[in-house]
């Protein structure tokens, strides 16, 4: 495709005027990538859907740009578009040029010239990005082989063991012979980096890397993409929805909104100095984990545009809080903000959103709701929900007719804790800690469980007849994870809300009335109770979640991951909606969740779980920011935060490995595997985490404190189960980014 | 593996004693073939059938326990299943039978699955393109049309080439022309005799392999693993058939492990319209003649070449997926 066509539509003077500007502002000053007027659109059922309008970026070489935005802003179809991996039907026009030669237009035999070897590109979901029928050494040959004809069979082993040996997977000579699934998600992530990287390329993109891992892997395949970067001086285009993973690694930031860059510039740029109010949304809808303080997340009202319309003036003005009349006249270009150059912002208003504006102000961020609850002390108020020694242990088997019993999963090992009236109750830890089955156990109120739960008084170890059971019911209420796999496609909202009901005896006027009130108390309209689930989005279809658990007036709601499955700013009305029903309502939550951000903003006290046992619990200000048990510390400090000054400076602890398989759990402590504080003991020290098991025990109030109070102090409310809480840290395992470093060549 | 494949044999036997114990059971209490003798020209006498009966192990009057205990003993002490009403042996008869099957049948299963294979991934490559429209659209046909008719219509296919040569060219029905002379002339009889039932069988065949395969393969054309073999610097086509293919193979190989035992059980129509008398028309026979012996040693038989199959099976899944393990 020649420049001619690169320079866009004939019928569009204005952009390319604007474009060759572009061009020689900061063309040619040795861009590895270029990309211009990228656009790309699909034929559908329903008409064009223009999922790509209008990109243009450069990438320097060893710089890192994030791209970010939600879900169908067109993000990953700009990457696959610069990869030449889209499928033939997608109409692709602009200009993308790899160290100045157009990649546009090339067939795919040309274009294998430069995929995996100067381009390349690690994807999301590490499970089924690797062909599960070849070893893994055998994936990353194949790698080389195609773009170094002459290289010997021993130097391609070779180098794919040094390949491994880099991304950090241990043993890599034997590894070379594993299948893909004898890897677990992040390790697989890992040799999709070492294929990635495998020919040293000039461009690597990254997209959405980690949003399939746990927070700690996660924390352990940024590491290895910096690492990366570092050894192979590529640039990075790492696209996410999360601001606080590009947050430390990216240069410049491209803020996508409906297909359009929205705000481009500088990292610190876009985070301390936003000048796009979608931007700033986005900013203040995400909890921070590293704040104490309380203050009502931003919730961005609306949905994205349907892109098979294009929009009439600015995309963003539907949702847009400060949106007037000169804002539907016509689509905002990406113009300069006011004092810097690089720093860009397609909204006719940035000029007044300058750095003193309030976000929550600009999207009017509801107060910060009081319940009733928080003015009397924990002690006094009832128990909704008790937990006494409660264990799940399976029995893992063998054998096809004779079964043996070859060992135990212990899933839950003794949990005990207690939830009162008006309290946010969060268990965190990584997939496998038992959680979920924590909270089955739970609704599974049986009298023959190991352990006893008593919710609202009624224990299951009197749970004998239905009658006992169906009360019990009543009081506890649940909301999932998946919004729309949690509400049957046949049921109207109607019929959704009215089971419940139904089930408790209410008669058809009393249904009626109650499910109008529970529209309006989740901030849904009344008269779309007729609808069918698939008519609304996915934050109305959790809010529709939340009205069928709240419909039969629980004491207790228990929320299975409620927001993981939306989009930030979604996600930000769905947390002050449950803040706010807590409050009112006196409601007690039992909360599941893996991201800690969301946790800490909606929590009272939290547990933190690690191989089914409780390692440290207590109230949640006092467990993230004064963490005591090694596992803790390491997963707060695993978390992203949206500050890049903050970001680049942390102190980061970076476990090894993943979870262990809970069948070979040590005999004295679960976590002295990946313990860094365990690492770093004397030998004689560690025998004691080998052979006891650390007793969960409350923090007593140090002797000064003591002495000052003149008395005896009450324990605090904080217990954690570690032999040596506040023991030195292997050094190995802790990792800081000195922003000196971070760009030289 | 060796141990799994015991633990699996012993598995399957017991299954096939079940299956067929209870054939026999079915068999000695609907089977009587003391009333067909009855109706021979002249009459014999009851007492002449039952007498004829006792001799060939056949006796009327015992319970079906008695029977049953009596054709069991047999077995396992002499491996003697028995004989029939007209007096054959089943030993004698059945290794005939199978080899008459396995002829019939071999070439022509071995055809259907290699051409069933590669037309799915020549269609899978071509999808929606004029030749899949056309390869798919025959093998759904194939589908549907009943074996009986198809052979029909290449039998009268074959027969109208004849006449059109005005020679015998094909031969279609029959194993072979009694009295041709050994070397090169018995050579081309047998030709002219395979040729038309291999063409019909393999026509007919290999349409549920090929919708298999192109399926199983459109389902792998775009999973994850192919873009990243693209992204690595493989054109889609590499990316497919180094990737896709193999991965799409796994059911397939599956299904080709079950079919390859089959060869042997041969085939009921095709035994009958072809008239090559081998184990499939051999069961359908006993049946209406009463025969319980060779009845129940078929089922038997073909209890054994399902046990087979399946093991088959689990061992082709087994070599082509790393991710299952034998234990």
């Amino acid at each position: 495709m020649s420049s001619e066509i690169a320079a866009g539509p004939a019928g569009q003077p204005q952009s390319a005027v604007e474009r060759l500007h572009v061009a020689g502002l900061h063309g040619p000053t040795g861009a590895v990538l270029s990309v211009r007027d990228l656009n790309v659109s699909f034929n559908t059922e329903n008409g064009v859907v223009h999922a790509v309008r209008g990109v243009d970026f450069d990438l320097l070489p060893g710089k890192t740009l994030g791209i970010v935005g939600e879900s169908g802003s067109g993000k990953s179809v700009t990457s696959l578009a610069i990869m030449g991996l889209l499928p033939a039907t997608a109409e692709i026009s602009g200009s993308v040029r790899l160290h100045g030669k157009e990649l546009l237009g090339l067939s795919d035999k040309a274009m294998c010239a430069y995929r995996g070897n100067e381009l390349s590109m690690v994807f999301q979901d590490p499970l089924s990005s690797l062909t599960p029928v070849y070893t893994v050494g055998t994936q990353i040959v194949e790698a080389l082989a195609i773009h170094n004809h002459g290289m010997s069979k021993q130097a391609k082993e070779a180098r794919a063991v040094e390949l491994l040996a880099m991304v950090g997977i241990p043993s890599p000579k034997d590894r070379l012979k594993a299948f893909p699934h004898e890897f677990s998600g992040g390790m697989r992530q890992r040799v999709m980096i070492a294929i990635a990287i495998a020919n040293n390329p000039r461009v690597l993109i990254a997209d959405e890397p980690t949003t399939a891992l746990d927070v700690t892997i996660q924390a352990q395949v940024l590491e290895v993409l910096h690492a990366a970067q570092e050894e192979t001086g590529a640039a990075v285009v790492m696209i996410t929805h999360d601001l606080g993973v590009v947050a430390g690694m990216a240069d410049d930031i491209m803020v996508m909104y409906a297909g359009k860059p929205v705000e481009t510039g500088a990292v610190e740029d876009i985070y301390y100095n936003p000048r796009m109010p979608y931007t700033m949304g986005l900013l203040g809808a995400v909890p921070r984990v590293d704040v104490a303080e309380k203050s009502s997340l931003v919730p961005i009202e609306g949905i994205p545009p349907n892109l098979i319309h294009t929009p009439a003036g600015c995309s963003f003005a539907p949702r847009c809080p400060l949106a007037s009349e000169a804002c539907l006249d016509g689509e905002p270009a990406l113009a300069p903000v006011a004092g810097s150059t690089l720093h860009r912002a397609a909204c006719i208003k940035s000029g007044s959103l300058g750095g003193d504006v309030d976000v929550h102000d600009v999207f009017s961020a509801p107060p910060v709701p009081v319940s009733s609850f928080d003015a009397i002390p924990r002690e006094d108020r009832t128990t909704v929900l008790q937990l006494k020694d409660v264990r799940k242990h399976f029995p893992l088997t063998k054998g096809a007719l004779l079964k043996r019993r070859i060992g135990t999963v212990k899933a839950v090992d003794g949990l005990s804790f207690d939830i009162r009236e008006g309290e946010c109750f969060s268990i965190v830890g990584e997939s496998g800690s038992g959680k979920t089955t924590t909270l089955l156990e739970i609704m599974e109120f049986h009298k023959d469980q190991d352990g006893e739960v008593v919710i609202g008084g009624l224990s299951n170890k009197q749970a004998a007849d239905a009658r006992t059971k169906s009360a019990m019911r009543r009081e506890l209420q649940m909301v999932f994870q998946d919004p729309t796999g949690a509400l049957d496609p046949r049921f109207t909202v109607y019929e959704v809300l009215a089971e419940p009901l139904q089930n408790a005896g209410m008669d058809r006027q009393a249904i009626k009335k109650r499910i109008m009130e529970l529209m309006k108390l989740v901030g849904l309209q009344p008269d779309h109770v007729n609808r069918f689930p698939n008519q609304f989005s996915g934050g109305q279809r959790q809010r529709i979640g939340i009205a069928r658990a709240l419909a039969v007036n629980p004491k207790l709601v228990v929320l299975d991951e409620p927001v993981s499955a939306l989009d930030v700013s979604v996600q930000a009305g769905v947390i002050n909606l449950l803040d706010k029903l807590r409050a009112e309502l006196g409601l007690s939550y039992l909360l599941v969740a893996h991201d800690l951000s969301v946790v800490r903003h909606i929590s009272n006290r939290v547990a933190v779980m690690y191989l089914g046992k409780i390692v440290e619990i207590g109230e949640v200000d006092r467990v993230f920011d004064n963490p005591r048990h090694p596992y803790t510390r390491a997963l707060l400090s695993a978390i992203p935060v949206p500050d890049p000054r903050l970001e680049r400076t942390r102190e980061r602890i970076i476990l090894r490995g993943d979870l262990p398989s809970p069948l070979d759990a040590p005999k004295g402590c679960n976590f002295a595997t990946r313990c860094p504080v365990f690492a770093a003991l004397p030998a004689a020290k560690q025998e004691k985490c080998l052979t006891l098991e650390p007793p969960l025990e409350p923090v007593v109030p140090s002797a000064a404190a003591q002495a000052l109070a003149a008395g005896p102090l009450p324990a605090l409310d904080q217990g954690f189960a570690c032999f040596f809480p506040d023991g030195e840290l292997d050094e190995d395992m802790l990792v800081v980014h000195d922003p000196a470093d971070r760009h030289a060549p | 593996m060796l141990r799994y494949l015991a633990k699996r044999g012993i598995t399957y036997v017991f299954m096939i004693f079940l299956t067929t114990s209870a054939g026999y059971f079915l068999a000695v209490s609907s089977l009587k073939p003391a009333l067909l003798e009855q109706e021979r020209i002249p009459r014999p006498t009851p007492e002449q059938v039952a007498s004829s009966m006792r001799l060939k192990g056949l006796d009327p009057d015992l319970s079906p326990w008695e029977r049953y205990v009596e054709w069991l003993t047999a077995i396992v002490t002499r491996w003697d299943w028995g004989r029939s009403p007209n007096g054959a042996f089943i030993n004698a008869e059945f290794g005939d039978r199978v080899w008459i099957s396995t002829r019939l049948f071999l070439a022509s299963i071995i055809l259907t699955l290699v051409i069933g294979v590669a037309l799915g991934v020549y269609s899978a490559a071509r999808q929606y393109k004029f030749q899949d429209r056309v390869i798919t659209s025959y093998s759904y046909l194939a589908y549907i049309v009943p074996a009986p008719i198809a052979y029909f219509l290449v039998q009268l296919g074959a027969i109208s080439v004849n006449e059109t040569v005005g020679e015998r060219i094909f031969f279609v029905t029959g194993i072979s022309t009694p009295g041709t002379a050994p070397g090169w002339a018995q050579f081309v009889d047998m030709l002219a005799h395979y040729a038309v039932p291999t063409i019909a069988i393999t026509l007919v065949g290999w349409g549920s392999y090929q919708i298999a395969q192109r399926q199983y393969l459109l389902d792998n054309v775009n999973a994850d693993f192919v873009r990243t073999a693209r992204a690595k610097g493989l054109t889609r086509n590499q990316a497919i058939s180094r990737h896709a293919l193999r991965v799409s193979f796994i059911p397939v190989a599956q299904s080709i492990a079950f079919t390859i035992p089959a060869i042997f059980a041969g085939g009921f129509f095709a035994e009958k319209i072809f008239a090559w008398p081998g184990v499939g028309s051999w069961s359908i026979d006993a049946i209406s003649l009463q025969d319980v012996n060779a009845a129940t040693a078929t089922l038997a038989y073909g209890s054994v070449i399902f046990a087979l199959g399946a093991i088959l099976a689990d061992f082709a899944t087994t070599l082509v997926d790393p991710r299952v393990r034998v234990q």
